[in-house]
């Protein structure tokens, strides 16, 4: 199955949470001096499969080899010792120490003697490591003072430790280029490509050109399995989409025969809205029944947005207008006696506590109107819940499960039953299907719609354009903190992805 | 023993832990000491145990909400002070007095907490010397007997309804009126939801500042109530009087089952692991065992009882 000379094969590896099948049965391999891209949709499997390679997950099933032995990774050392290093996505350098202290963090064995680090050993050390990817500062220097681009070299410098125990290493690259400018990048890129010698690596990223780019070959993942494997000398954008999504737009994946016009009736006025450092001169309108989508990249200010709208992070300019008032939320609570809903990205923290049951978590918000004479109306309280689980189909063993044990689906299911049962007349969504599964999505995609032709007014941020303008009556495009774009996407009328990508980068 | 650790630890049985430990301990004791059966000792016990519920109680609400406060020991013998030196001029006001005097303090304790966004171990035990100061000086640094005119306001306290001491009465009013706020209302159910998981509570709309701050207030006004009670049963204030309840007042509640690191957890739990502490402290003077030894005890369960109810593998780090 794996290719002979492979430094790295993964052969028919599954792994299973509760309620989803991230991976059913993935082979990949890896040969020597190789860059091997890895694309897919969020919830395709990646982050999984990155999980696995360097020892926070154990497959359920399959194999790992390592040249050409099957091996065991139950932890990032042993990942480590094998010469399977991880480049992370959140940025992991200890910003308080120095680059040096950094470069060989928990492998300052080597430097020691009776229990004394030899510092000036260590940095002359890690001066020779930071030389081999180029990198010209002082290891004396603390990391918080290097730029976003310096600390990514830092810590694959940092990776390269492990050429001295394990020899040609595999280096995983995991949305390197995520906070990184154009020019970092190319210098990210060649720094990369001037390593081939020592390491072959895997690199992640949602940005399908800079794959194509950086790698020889690549792999598609979609639902928890490899879907296409090319050279990338073979493959172009188009090509990769395609089979990242797996199919061509069918419109009622989305649900839009279910779409309606909006209403006339203004839920969510933003005039000329800014945050410094965020975004700025913010225009729109939300409408009863709308749904409007704000497309854009990492940095585009639409994250910010969002969280401005659900209460977490208050604006310094223009107005914001909820039904005709003037509005400046200085916390959520503010957000929610406005009658704003937010379900966010972070559904597990965020979203739910986890450790009480699905009917407390359902009237959090809410717990006023069960309260007389300051006491909870416990009973009231069960059929209420219950009545939700009914009418949102939340499969769950009772509404005194802890929501914990319930799948992501289910999950956002409870999530979404708290904001109606408050009766929230404007929802942000935060990724709404981050991490489900297609079924669990297209169970939320119903959702939304419903609540929306109910006059539930909807403002979107989405992992995928696609779903963005699938969902979506009108478009926001945004890019470095102002709107760029905006467009009708009523049915009939979406606009294209590639119609919209030019306004994002 | 780790494994054995982990198997009292599941979920299942380590609800019933506190309960079935309690009757066992009652066993015992009973067993080597039949004395203990006796109603009059079971009664002196209630009474003894009172005053360590009340201060657990508080600190309960505290503890729901993922803090701590430190402070309650200072706080119920400044609590004593206050009694002994108003009672003279005030005479009954002297208790609303001094109970206003510890929510006072618990409200200063959980605006620092919350304002200043100060951890509430750190809050708290600035705010404990803080009071036993204030108890030392204003005392004297000494013990003031109750003149025989301020004892008759102690009736309340010192007295006995139908053969039942009062103490024991006054502990279950608080445990009635503890468990309604814990478990009925609002502020209980914020509690234990800021417990569980406070960005999720914070992004549904609840103010949780506000109650934690209540929690302190709540905290520092039972404290002050232990103190008043304590000072009844002794006829005497002083800015000691409460000093190494601390010890037994937490263990009490992480005994009884309330999980250390918030959202779990009941008064009812706490009235248990008071009785156990009750218990324990009984057992050892019937064992002769020095009384100022019996700290060594309580530590030595506090740890064990952390061990047992915190679920570790949920808590990677632990600081």
């Amino acid at each position: 199955m794996s290719a002979p000379d492979a430094v790295l094969a993964l052969v028919d590896v599954t792994k299973t949470f509760p309620g989803v099948k991230a991976l059913k049965g993935v082979s990949i391999d890896v040969r020597p001096g190789e860059i091997v891209g890895l694309v897919g949709e969020n919830g395709a499997g990646k982050s999984t499969l990155m999980k696995i390679l360097s020892g926070v997950y154990q497959p359920d099933g399959g194999q790992i080899v390592v040249g050409d032995k099957p091996v065991r990774l139950t932890s990032a050392a042993e990942a480590n010792a094998l010469g399977i290093a991880m480049v992370f996505q959140e940025q992991s350098l200890l910003t308080n120490l120095t680059v040096g202290e950094n470069v060989y963090l928990g492998n300052e064995a080597q430097f020691t003697r009776f229990g004394i680090v030899d510092w000036r050993r260590l940095y002359a050390a890690a001066a020779r490591q930071l030389a081999k990817v180029a990198l010209d500062v002082d290891p004396r220097n603390r990391a918080e003072d290097l730029d976003f681009a310096s600390r990514q070299m830092v810590e694959i410098a940092k990776a390269l430790t492990l050429e001295e125990v394990a020899g040609h290493l595999v280096i995983l690259l995991d949305e390197p280029t995520s906070v990184l400018e154009r020019a970092e990048i190319d210098v990210l890129f060649s720094r990369v490509r001037a390593l081939k010698d020592r390491a072959s690596f895997i690199f992640v990223s949602h940005r399908l050109d800079e794959v194509l780019e950086l790698s020889d070959r690549v792999y598609v993942m979609k639902d928890g399995a490899v879907v296409a494997e090319m050279p990338a000398a073979e493959a172009d954008i188009p090509k990769l989409h395609q089979a990242m999504v797996g199919r061509s737009l069918q419109a009622e994946y989305y649900r839009e025969s279910l779409q309606r016009p909006p209403g006339t009736e203004i839920r969510l006025e933003a005039r000329g809205l800014g945050l410094t450092g965020a975004y700025r001169d913010i225009d729109f309108t939300l409408r009863a029944g709308e749904i409007l989508g704000i497309a854009g990249v990492i940095g585009s200010g639409r994250e910010e947005l969002t969280r401005t709208l659900a209460g977490f992070a208050p604006h310094d300019a223009g107005t914001l207008t909820v039904n005709g008032s003037p509005v400046r939320f200085a916390n959520p609570a503010q957000a929610v006696d406005s009658g704003v809903g937010y379900i966010p990205r972070e559904r597990r923290v965020e979203g739910l506590v986890l450790f009480l049951p699905v009917s407390a978590n359902i009237t959090l918000p809410d717990l006023g109107r069960l309260s007389r004479w300051g006491l909870i109306d416990g009973a009231e309280e069960k059929r209420i819940a219950r009545d939700w689980v009914t009418r949102l189909k939340v499969r769950t063993p009772g509404i005194d499960a802890l929501c914990l044990n319930l799948s992501g689906g289910n999950q956002q299911k409870v999530v979404l039953a708290k904001w109606l049962n408050a009766k929230a007349r404007i929802l942000i969504l935060d990724h709404p299907t981050r991490g489900l599964d297609v079924g669990a999505k297209e169970e939320v995609y119903e959702l939304v719609r419903t609540v929306s032709a109910e006059g539930v007014a909807v403002l979107l941020t989405s992992d995928t354009l696609e779903e963005t303008i699938g969902l979506s009556h009108t478009v926001l495009v945004m890019r470095d903190g102002t709107i760029t774009h905006r467009t009708d996407a009523s049915p009939g009328h979406k606009p294209a992805q590639v119609d919209l990508i030019p306004h994002m980068v | 023993m780790a494994s054995f650790l982990r198997h009292i630890a599941s979920d299942r049985v380590r609800q019933w832990l506190p309960l079935a430990t309690l009757i066992l301990l009652i066993v015992i004791v009973g067993t080597l000491e039949p004395v203990f059966l006796q109603p009059a000792t079971l009664l002196d016990l209630a009474g003894d145990t009172a005053v360590l519920f009340i201060l657990a109680s508080g600190v309960t609400f505290v503890i729901m909400l993922g803090g701590i406060d430190l402070s309650l020991q200072s706080m119920a013998s400044l609590s004593s002070v206050i009694v002994a030196l108003t009672l003279p001029r005030l005479g009954y006001a002297a208790f609303p007095a001094a109970i206003a005097a510890g929510a006072l303090a618990g409200l200063l304790a959980g605006l620092a907490h919350t304002r200043l966004r100060i951890p509430s171990f750190i809050a708290t035990l600035a705010m404990g010397g803080v009071l036993a100061s204030t108890a030392l000086v204003s005392s004297g640094e000494r013990s003031i007997t109750l003149g025989a005119d301020d004892r008759g306001y102690l009736g309340w306290i010192t007295g006995t309804l139908a053969g039942i001491p009062n103490v024991v009465i006054i502990g279950l009013v608080v445990l009635v009126v503890a468990h309604i706020l814990q478990a009925h209302t609002r502020f209980g159910r914020y509690s234990a939801a800021i417990g569980a998981g406070e960005p999720a509570t914070y992004a549904s709309g609840v103010k949780v500042n506000r109650q934690k701050v209540i929690a302190f207030v709540l905290s520092g006004g039972f404290a002050a109530l232990a103190g008043i009670i304590l000072t009844g049963r002794l006829a005497s204030g002083s800015p000691t009087l409460a000093a190494e309840m601390l010890l037994p007042a937490i263990a009490a509640v992480v005994v009884g089952g309330t999980a250390i690191t918030g959202g779990v957890g009941s008064i009812w739990r706490t009235l248990v692991g008071a009785l156990i502490i009750s218990v324990v402290r009984i057992g050892m003077t019937f064992l002769g065992v020095n009384i100022f030894a019996q700290n060594i005890v309580f530590g030595a369960v506090l740890v064990l009882a952390v061990a047992i109810t915190i679920d570790r593998s949920k808590i990677p780090i632990v600081k």
